[in-house]
C-alpha cells in the first residue's frame, strides 16, 4: 500500500491559536491520509496538545483552516467532532470510573437523543464485539475502576471504534503501559491501519514510531518544522529537528566511587500490594535501576520503602541499622525521599506556589519555636530552584502554571531540601521534554557524585541502561534478576522481566503479538 | 440466569444495607406491634412521607451529579404558600398546579443557572438560596397562614379517598418513572456520566452544564409537585412549611446508598431510605419509646448506613480482585 | 524567563487578603457608612462592642471551621455539639456537683470526644465529612434531647461564671470578646504560621499529594475535627454564660451561619483556600448587616436576602477572577496582571453596585411604607399633622417568634393601639424561638435608644440581665405574655399564669372527657420552655383532681402543622382509646383536628391552646370542642398602652387600675397588669372573634 496515493482525510493548514495573548500554535500544517499512522513529535510545549484539542473541538482555533475529506470544517462542538469520526485516546484514559465497561463504550457510541431508550442487551453485545476487535477479554459488566490502565485504554479504543472513528488520535498511549501491554496496543494500531483508519500518533518513545508510523510531522514552538516519511529519517535527525540542536550525549553517565550500603532489603514483602521476597541493596553514590513491566511491583516496592504501604515481612536496613518504616514520616526521618510517578497528583501540589511546594516536605525543619520561618523558606526556595534550574515567572507562581519538566524539578527540589541519603525516583523523566530530561539526568549524576544513593524506576530501557550502575529486574512482585551495568542489554532486561528465554526476542517490538 | 442474578446483585449492592435495616425494623414491628401494619397506618405513613420522597427523588438526581441542593426546604415553603395564594386569588384549582410547577421550575432553574452555567459551588449557592427564599417568604407573609381557601382546595375538590389514592399514585408514578428514566433513557445515563466524571462526559459529547442545569430545574419541579400534593391534604397553608426538608432528603438519599461524590446510586435506594427514616419515628411511638431519642437513632442510622456501605465496598473489592488480574493475559 | 530570585515580598494587600477578602472590607465600610447615617446610634463605641459580643459564639465556630474547610472538609455537627456540650456542662456542674473549672474541662473533653468520633469516621473509614457530620448533627442533638428528655435545663450558675458571657473587662470590653480575640490570634498563628497549618492547605488542595510529601494527613485531619469539637464546646460555655441557662437546643442552626461566615470570608468549599482574617471579616460583615438593619428599623428578613446575595456575589467575583487568571496563564511566561485587574474591577463594581441598589431599594421601600403609615393612620392625620417623628414616643415590642400566628395577632392589636395612642411602634424579634436572638434584639434597642421595651420572654434567666441593663439606661421595660425576673422589668402584662393555663386546659379536657379516659398531648418542640411548664401543671392538676384520666402520650410537633397532623394520626392508632387530644401549640391544634377529621373518628375531640381564626372551621365542624386562649389582640394593645403609660409617667408603682380607652379598665396588682382570665372559645362564641 502506498500511502501517498491514499486520499487525504484531514488537512490542517496554517492553524493558529493563542491563549490570552500567549501563542500556543503559530503555524501548524499537516495532512493525514486514510490508512496511515502519522506521528506527531515535538518537545513539550511545542503545541501538540493544543493541536489535539483543536481537532477534537475541545478548544476553538483562532485562524487557519481545517478540512475534513476536502471540505472546510466549521466550528464544532466535541460531540460534532465525534460524530464526524474524530476520536482521541489520551495517556490518562478519560473513562467513567464508576460506570461499567459496556456503558462506557455505549456513552461514546450511541448518538441517540436524550429521550431515546437504552437497550442494555444490545449494549452488552456490542461491547463484547468491539472489545474482541481490540483483542481484549474484559467482562463488559465490570466497573472501569476495577480495570488496569492498559485495559482502560483498550476500552477507550473500543469505544472510539464503536463510534466509527475514521480518525484516531493517540496521545502518548504507551507512556504508562508495560512492554507487553504496549506491544498489544501497537498490534491493535496496525490492525486498525489495515482497516483504513487514519491515526495521529504522539509519543516520546521515538523507537515506537519507527515501527508503526508511516510519516512524521515535527512541531517546534507551535510551527510545523517538517513532514517526512518515517523511512527517510533517523532517530538523531528527529531529535535534532525537535530541539533544533544535536544532543551530544544523551546520558551523562560518569563513574562514581561507591560507598557503604545505604538501603538493604532482605526478603521484604507486603501482601496487600503483592510484593514478596525482595532482596537487594543500594550503596552511597550508586544508581540502581529498577526495571520490569508495569504491574511487576516496582512502584509498589517504592511505596513500601517510603512507608506508604508498610512492609509486613522481611527486613529493611538503612545505613546498616534495622528500621521499621511505617509511614512517610518515619521514612523521611531515616533519610529516604521518594519522587512519585504521577507527578501532577502526587509529586507536586498543583495549586500551591513553587516556594510552598519546595518547602512542603521540610516544614518541620523550617519551624522556629513552633513558627514557620518564612524568610528561611524563601531562601531555600531560591537556592533549590536555582540549583535545579526551575524556569518560572516567579517563585509565587502556582506549580500548575509550570511545564511538566519544571514541575518535575520542583518535585525533586522538595526532596533535596530534606537532604536525603536515599532518593527513590519513580519514572523521573516520563512525559517530559528532551531538554529537561537530560537536565534531570545530569542532576542525578551530580547527586550520586555527592554520595547519594539513588533507586530509579523506569520503563524506558535506554534510560535504565544509560544511567544505572546496577539493574534490578522485577517480575510478578519479586526480584527476577540483578544485573551489572556491563552485562545488561535491552534484550536481556526484557527477557528477565518477562521470564522467558532471550532468543525469543529477535527484535524490540515485533514478538509479543502472539499470546 | 446466574449471570443475570450476579449482575443484578452487583448493580443493587449499595441498596443492601438500608434494605436490611428496613427489614429489621419491619420484622421487629411485626413481632412487637403487629398493628403497625394496619392498612390505615401504612396509608398514613405513605401520605405523610410522599412529599419528602418526591423531594428526595430530586435530591437523588442532584447528588448523582455530584452536587447538593439544600434550598429544597425553602423552595417547598415558597411553593406551598404560592399554591395557597393562587387558590385564594381565585385561580381555578386545576390551574394552580400549573403555576406552582412553573414557579418550582423557575427556582430550580435559578440554582441550575448559577451552578450549572456559571460553575459556582452548589453547597454555597443553595445555602444562599435557602436563607434568601425563607426570609423572602417571612417578609412577604409576615408569618401569616393562608386561610379561608376555596372549599375545593382541599383534595382538589375530589373525595378524600380518591385524592389520597391520586397523591400516592403520583408518588409511585414519579418514583417508578424516575427510576426507569435513570436506567433506561439516555438522559438518565447522562446524569450518571456527569456525576462519575464531568470532564470525561464533556469529551463524550455530553454537556455537563446542561445536565446540571436540568437536574436542578427538575428538582425544583419535583419540589413544587411535592409541595402541591402536601398542601391539598389540608384546608389551610402554613407559611413555615418544609423546615428541615433539605436534611431529611439528603439523609434519605445517603442512607439509600447514593454516593455523595456522585455517579452511583439509585431511586430504589432513595425510596428505601425515605421509608426507613420515615418509619422509624412512628415505629418508636408504636413500641412505646418516647420521641426524645428519634433524632439520635436517625443519626445512628446514617452513620450505620455509611459503615455498612464501607464494609460492602471492601467485601466487593476483595471478591473482585482475581477478576481484575485475569483479564489482561 | 529566568526568574528574579531575590524578588521582594508580596504587597501587603496580597499577603493579607490572598483571596480578595478586601471586597468584604469594602462591604463592611459601606455598611458602616450607610447604617451610620441612617441608623440610630449605630456608629458608637458601645454598639461596636455589643456587636462583637453577639458574634462570639458563631465566631468561635467559624474560626474552628476555617481550618476544617481549608483542609477540604466540613463539620455540620458543631451546632449540635453546642447543644450537647451545654447540657453536659449543666450536668457536670449541677448534677455531678463538680466545681466550675472542672466542669469546664470535662465539657471541653466532651467536645473533643465528639470531634474525635467525626475524625475516626473521616480519617479511618474515609467517609465524606459532609455525610459523617450530617449523621452526628442528628446524633449529638438527639443525645442532648434524649438525656434531658428535652425538658430538663440547667440554670442558676454562679456569677463568676456568668461574667464570662455577661460581664465586661475594663468596663467596656465584653469578656467573651477577649476569648474570641485569643482564639482568633491562636488560630491565625497556627493556620498561617506553623507547619501544621501549611500542611492543611496542602491537604485541602490534594490530600494524596500531601501524603506523598510525608505529611501525616490522617493525624492533621483528626486534629482539626477534634479542635472543632472543642471550639463548639467553648462556644457552648460562652453561650451558657451569656444566657445563664443550659438547654439541649443551644446552637441550633449555628452551623449554617458559621459556614456562611467562613465562605463569605473567601474560603473555598473545595479546600486549600481561606484565612482567619477573611473569616473574621465575613463574620463581621454579616453581624454588622443584621445589627444595622435592626438599628435602622428595617425588617430583619432583609438580612437573609442580603446575605444570600452577598454570598453569591462574592463567589461570583471569585470565579470570574479565577477564570480570568487561568485563561491568561496557560504558560509560565504569561504576564496576565492587567487583564485580570480590569475584569476583576468590573465584576466587583457590579456586585457592589448591586448591593448598594438593594440597600437603597430597601430604604426606599421602608421610607415609603413609613410615610404611608404616618399619613394613612387615621388618628395621626387628624391629631397632629405637623408633629415630627422625633418627638414621638418609640416603643419597641418583641414577640417570642415573629412568624407565630399567636404573635401575629398580638402585633395587629399592638399596631392599632399605637396608632390610637400616637406612639411609634417598633416590632422585631427572632423568626423562630431563639433566646439568644432575643438578647441580641434588646441590645440593639438599647443602643438605638427607645423609650420603652416590651418583651415576650422566651428564657427568663437569659433575658433578665439585658433587661436590667436597659432599665439602667432609663428605658422603661415591660414584659408581656411571659415574664422575666421581677427586678428586670417595671411591669408585667399578665394574660394568664402557667398554672392558670394548665388548670384551665386540664379542666376543659376533663369536662369533654367526662372525667375519665385517656388523654394525649401534642406539644411544640420537646425543649419548648413554656409548653414544658404547662405540661408540668397539667400533670399536677390531673393527679390532684382527675385520677381517672391517664395521660398516655406527649408527642412533639416542632411548631409544624404537618408534623402535628402525622403525630396525631399515629397517637390515635397506637392509643385507640384516647378521647381527647390536647394540642398546646397554636399550629398544632388545626393539625391535630385535621388528623381527627381524616380518621373519621367522631368520638375523639381536640382541645388546646390556639387562635380562633385558625381553628374556626374545625370548631364549626365539631372536631375541635373548644380552644383556650385570651384575646391576643387585646394583649398586644394593652401591652402598648402599659408601655406608653410608663414612658409618659402616667403609670407608676402603686397604681391599682389602668384605663385603656376602648378596652376599658384593667386591674393592676403589684407590678402586674391583669388582662383577665383565659377565655374558652367554642361553637357558640367563636364568630365574635377575628384574630
Amino acid at each position: 500500500m502506498n500511502i501517498a496515493e491514499e486520499p487525504v482525510v484531514l488537512r490542517v493548514t496554517n492553524v493558529t491559536k493563542s491563549y490570552a495573548g500567549v501563542t500556543a500554535l503559530a503555524n501548524a500544517s499537516f495532512d493525514l491520509r486514510a490508512g496511515e499512522v502519522h506521528a506527531l513529535v515535538g518537545e513539550n510545549g511545542a503545541g501538540k496538545s493544543t493541536l489535539i484539542k483543536i481537532l477534537t473541538a475541545a478548544v476553538e482555533y483562532d485562524g487557519g483552516e481545517i478540512a475534513l475529506n476536502g471540505a472546510a470544517l466549521p466550528r464544532l462542538t466535541p460531540r460534532q467532532a465525534r460524530t464526524l469520526g474524530i476520536a482521541a485516546i489520551y495517556q490518562q484514559p478519560a473513562l467513567f470510573d464508576q460506570l461499567t465497561v459496556a456503558e462506557n463504550i455505549a456513552l461514546g457510541t450511541e448518538n441517540a437523543g436524550p429521550l431515546s431508550r437504552i437497550n442494555w442487551r444490545q449494549r452488552r453485545e456490542r461491547a463484547v464485539e468491539l472489545l474482541a476487535r481490540v483483542g481484549a477479554h474484559i467482562d463488559p459488566d465490570s466497573d472501569v475502576c476495577d480495570l488496569g490502565m492498559a485495559q482502560q485504554q483498550l476500552v477507550e479504543i473500543a469505544r472510539a471504534l464503536g463510534a466509527n472513528a475514521r480518525i484516531l488520535i493517540l496521545d502518548e498511549p504507551t507512556a504508562s503501559l508495560s512492554k507487553d501491554d504496549a506491544d498489544n496496543l501497537l498490534r491493535v494500531v496496525r490492525e486498525l491501519r489495515a482497516d483504513g483508519v487514519a491515526m495521529i500518533y504522539i509519543s516520546h518513545r521515538l523507537e515506537e514510531l519507527f515501527h508503526i508510523a508511516n510519516r512524521v510531522t515535527v512541531l517546534r514552538d507551535g510551527c510545523t518544522i517538517a513532514t517526512l516519511d518515517m523511512c527517510d529519517v533517523s532517530r538523531n535527525q528527529l531529535i535534532r529537528l525537535m530541539v533544533g540542536r544535536e544532543l551530544t550525549s544523551v546520558f551523562p553517565k560518569r563513574v562514581v566511587p561507591l560507598g557503604a550500603p545505604v538501603l538493604e532489603l532482605q526478603h521484604v514483602g507486603c501482601r496487600a500490594s503483592g510484593v514478596s521476597d525482595v532482596s537487594f541493596s543500594v550503596r552511597a553514590g550508586e544508581i540502581v535501576g529498577l526495571s520490569g513491566l508495569v504491574g511487576a511491583g516496582r512502584t509498589e516496592l517504592a511505596r513500601i520503602i517510603f512507608g506508604l504501604t508498610p512492609a509486613d515481612e522481611g527486613q529493611i536496613a538503612v545505613n546498616g541499622a534495622k528500621v521499621r518504616i511505617l509511614s512517610p514520616t518515619s521514612a523521611i526521618a531515616h533519610g529516604i525521599a521518594y519522587v512519585p510517578e504521577d507527578r501532577r497528583r502526587h509529586g507536586v501540589v498543583l495549586q500551591m506556589s513553587v516556594t510552598e511546594n519546595i518547602s512542603l516536605a521540610a516544614l518541620r525543619e523550617l519551624a522556629r519555636n513552633g513558627s514557620l520561618d518564612v524568610n528561611r523558606e524563601h531562601d531555600i526556595a531560591v537556592e533549590y530552584s536555582r540549583r535545579l534550574g526551575v524556569r518560572t515567572a516567579s517563585l509565587r507562581s502556582l506549580v500548575a502554571t509550570l511545564s511538566g519538566g519544571n514541575q518535575q524539578k520542583v518535585a525533586l527540589g522538595r526532596w533535596l531540601v530534606t537532604k536525603p541519603k536515599l532518593l527513590v525516583l519513580d519514572e523521573p523523566t516520563q512525559g517530559i521534554d528532551v531538554g529537561a530530561k537530560s537536565e534531570i539526568h545530569s542532576l542525578m549524576m551530580d547527586l550520586a557524585e555527592q554520595g547519594m544513593a539513588i533507586l530509579m524506576i523506569s520503563s524506558e530501557l535506554p534510560e535504565i541502561l544509560g544511567m544505572s550502575d546496577r539493574i534490578v529486574v522485577m517480575h510478578d512482585g519479586t526480584v527476577a534478576d540483578v544485573l551489572d551495568r556491563s552485562e545488561a542489554t535491552q534484550e536481556r532486561l526484557l527477557a528477565r522481566a518477562l521470564q522467558r528465554e532471550t532468543r525469543e526476542f529477535t527484535s524490540f517490538f515485533a514478538a509479543a503479538n502472539e499470546r | 440466569m446466574s449471570a443475570l442474578l450476579s449482575r443484578m446483585s452487583r448493580r443493587h449492592a449499595r441498596e443492601a444495607p438500608p434494605t436490611a435495616a428496613l427489614g429489621i425494623v419491619l420484622i421487629a414491628m411485626g413481632v412487637v406491634a403487629p398493628s403497625f401494619f394496619s392498612a390505615g397506618n401504612l396509608r398514613d405513613l405513605a401520605l405523610n412521607n410522599v412529599a419528602v420522597m418526591i423531594v428526595a427523588l430530586g435530591m437523588t438526581l442532584v447528588v448523582l451529579t455530584g452536587e447538593i441542593d439544600i434550598s429544597v426546604g425553602s423552595q417547598f415553603a415558597v411553593c406551598s404558600v404560592a399554591a395557597g395564594m393562587l387558590a385564594k386569588a381565585g385561580v381555578p384549582i386545576m390551574l394552580v398546579p400549573v403555576f406552582v410547577l412553573a414557579l418550582g421550575v423557575l427556582m430550580g432553574a435559578l440554582n441550575g443557572l448559577l451552578i450549572g452555567m456559571l460553575g459556582l459551588p452548589s453547597i454555597i449557592v443553595t445555602l444562599a438560596m435557602m436563607v434568601a427564599w425563607r426570609d423572602t417568604l417571612r417578609w412577604t407573609t409576615d408569618g401569616a397562614w393562608i386561610q379561608d381557601l376555596p372549599a375545593n382546595f382541599q383534595w382538589f375538590g375530589m373525595s378524600p379517598e380518591a385524592a389520597q389514592l391520586m397523591i400516592m399514585a403520583v408518588g409511585v408514578a414519579l418514583a417508578t418513572s424516575g427510576a426507569w428514566a435513570l436506567r433506561h433513557l439516555a438522559l438518565g445515563r447522562r446524569v450518571y456520566a456527569v456525576g462519575a466524571d464531568a470532564e470525561a462526559a464533556r469529551l463524550a459529547g455530553i454537556d455537563p452544564r446542561m445536565v446540571k442545569f436540568g437536574v436542578f430545574a427538575t428538582t425544583g419541579m419535583l419540589v413544587s409537585i411535592g409541595a402541591m400534593l402536601n398542601a391539598v391534604r389540608f384546608s389551610t397553608v402554613p407559611s413555615n412549611a418544609g423546615i428541615g426538608f433539605e436534611l431529611q432528603a439528603v439523609a434519605a438519599v445517603v442512607v439509600g446508598g447514593t454516593a455523595i461524590t456522585g455517579g452511583r446510586g439509585t431511586i430504589l435506594g432513595t425510596v428505601i431510605g425515605v421509608a426507613l427514616l420515615g418509619a422509624i419515628g412512628t415505629a418508636l411511638t408504636y413500641v412505646g419509646i418516647g420521641p426524645f431519642w428519634v433524632k439520635a437513632i436517625q443519626g445512628l442510622i446514617i452513620l450505620a448506613a455509611l459503615g455498612g456501605d464501607a464494609l460492602f465496598t471492601r467485601l466487593a473489592r476483595r471478591a473482585h480482585l482475581p477478576a481484575r488480574a485475569v483479564v489482561a493475559h | 524567563m529566568q526568574l528574579s530570585l531575590t524578588e521582594a515580598r508580596l504587597p501587603l494587600r496580597v499577603r493579607l487578603f490572598p483571596n480578595k477578602e478586601w471586597v468584604l472590607l469594602i462591604v463592611i465600610v459601606a455598611e458602616v457608612v450607610v447604617y451610620g447615617i441612617t441608623g440610630t446610634n449605630f456608629a458608637t463605641l458601645g454598639n461596636a462592642f455589643e456587636i462583637t459580643r453577639l458574634s462570639v459564639e458563631i465566631g468561635l465556630l467559624a474560626l474552628a471551621l476555617t481550618p476544617v474547610i481549608v483542609s477540604g472538609g466540613i463539620d455540620l455537627s458543631i451546632g449540635s455539639m453546642m447543644g450537647l456540650s451545654a447540657v453536659a456542662f449543666g450536668y457536670f456542674w449541677r448534677d455531678a456537683g463538680l466545681p466550675i473549672p472542672v466542669a469546664i474541662v470535662f465539657t471541653l473533653m466532651i467536645g473533643m470526644a465528639g470531634g474525635a468520633l467525626n475524625a475516626v469516621f473521616i480519617t479511618r473509614f474515609k467517609f465524606p465529612p459532609l455525610i459523617v457530620t450530617l449523621g452526628t448533627l442528628s446524633l449529638y442533638r438527639g443525645i442532648a434531647e434524649g438525656v434531658t428528655g428535652g425538658v430538663q435545663h440547667y440554670s442558676g450558675f454562679p456569677a463568676g461564671f456568668l461574667h464570662l458571657g455577661q460581664g465586661y473587662i475594663g468596663g467596656h470590653v465584653p469578656t467573651q470578646l477577649v476569648v474570641l480575640a485569643l482564639v482568633a490570634l491562636w488560630s491565625a498563628w497556627s493556620l498561617h504560621r506553623t507547619g501544621a497549618g501549611r500542611a492543611l492547605y496542602a491537604i485541602g488542595h490534594s490530600a494524596e499529594g500531601a501524603r506523598y510529601a510525608g505529611i501525616p494527613v490522617a493525624r492533621r485531619l483528626a486534629t482539626v475535627y477534634v479542635l472543632s469539637g472543642a471550639a463548639a464546646s467553648l462556644a457552648a460555655l460562652v453561650y451558657v454564660a451569656h444566657l445563664g441557662q443550659a438547654k439541649s437546643d443551644a446552637g441550633t442552626g449555628y452551623e449554617l451561619m458559621a459556614i456562611t461566615a467562613v465562605v463569605l470570608g473567601g474560603a473555598s468549599i473545595f479546600g486549600g483556600r481561606g484565612t482567619i482574617l477573611g473569616t473574621l471579616l465575613g463574620l463581621f460583615s454579616i453581624v454588622l448587616l443584621q445589627n444595622g438593619l435592626r438599628l435602622t428599623g428595617q425588617p430583619a428578613e432583609l438580612s437573609g436576602i442580603l446575605v444570600g446575595v452577598l454570598l453569591i456575589g462574592t463567589i461570583l467575583v471569585d470565579v470570574f477572577t479565577q477564570h480570568a487568571a487561568t485563561r491568561a496563564a496557560p504558560s509560565p511566561t504569561a504576564t496576565e496582571q492587567p487583564d485580570v485587574r480590569n475584569s476583576q474591577v468590573a465584576v466587583l463594581s457590579a456586585v457592589i453596585l448591586l448591593g448598594a441598589l438593594i440597600v437603597a431599594a430597601s430604604n426606599w421601600v421602608l421610607v415609603n411604607s413609613l410615610r404611608h403609615d404616618l399619613r394613612g393612620g387615621p388618628s395621626m392625620t387628624a391629631a397632629s399633622p405637623g408633629a415630627t417623628a422625633t418627638h414621638r414616643t418609640l416603643i419597641a415590642m418583641m414577640p417570642k417568634a415573629k412568624g407565630d400566628p399567636y404573635f401575629i395577632s398580638a402585633h395587629k392589636g399592638a399596631d392599632s393601639a399605637a396608632a390610637a395612642l400616637g406612639v411609634d411602634l417598633l416590632w422585631d424579634g427572632p423568626t423562630d424561638l431563639d433566646a439568644a436572638k432575643q438578647n441580641e434584639v434588646v441590645e440593639a434597642w438599647i443602643t438605638r435608644g427607645v423609650n420603652a421595651i416590651a418583651v415576650s420572654v422566651e428564657n427568663r434567666e437569659a433575658i433578665s440581665t439585658v433587661l436590667r441593663k436597659a432599665r439602667e439606661r432609663g428605658i422603661k421595660v415591660v414584659t408581656w405574655d411571659a415574664d422575666a425576673e421581677a427586678n428586670a422589668r417595671d411591669f408585667f402584662v399578665n394574660q394568664a399564669t402557667p398554672e392558670g393555663i394548665g388548670n384551665t386546659l386540664t379542666d376543659e379536657a376533663a369536662r369533654i372527657m367526662g372525667g375519665s379516659g385517656e388523654l394525649a398531648i401534642i406539644t411544640a418542640s420537646l425543649s419548648a420552655a413554656n409548653q414544658n411548664e404547662w405540661i408540668t401543671f397539667i400533670k399536677l392538676r390531673l393527679a390532684a383532681k382527675y385520677p381517672r384520666i391517664t395521660l398516655v402520650a406527649i408527642q412533639p410537633s416542632d411548631g409544624d402543622r404537618d408534623r402535628a397532623f402525622a403525630e396525631t394520626q399515629t397517637v390515635l392508632k397506637v392509643h385507640p382509646k384516647v378521647k381527647v387530644v390536647m394540642a398546646i401549640a397554636a399550629p398544632a391544634v388545626p393539625g391535630a383536628a385535621e388528623a381527627v377529621k381524616q380518621s373519621g373518628r367522631k368520638d375523639v375531640k381536640v382541645t388546646g391552646l390556639s387562635l380562633p381564626n385558625m381553628c374556626r372551621p374545625y370548631i364549626k365542624s365539631g372536631e375541635i370542642e373548644s380552644i383556650v386562649l385570651w384575646n391576643t389582640m387585646d394583649l398586644g394593645a394593652l401591652t402598648v398602652r402599659v408601655a406608653q403609660a410608663l414612658a409618659s409617667g402616667e403609670l407608676g408603682a402603686g397604681a391599682s387600675t389602668l384605663d385603656a380607652g376602648r378596652m376599658g379598665s384593667f386591674q393592676v396588682v403589684g407590678s402586674e397588669v391583669r388582662l383577665g382570665l383565659p377565655f374558652i372559645f367554642n361553637r357558640t362564641n367563636i364568630d365574635r372573634f377575628n384574630f
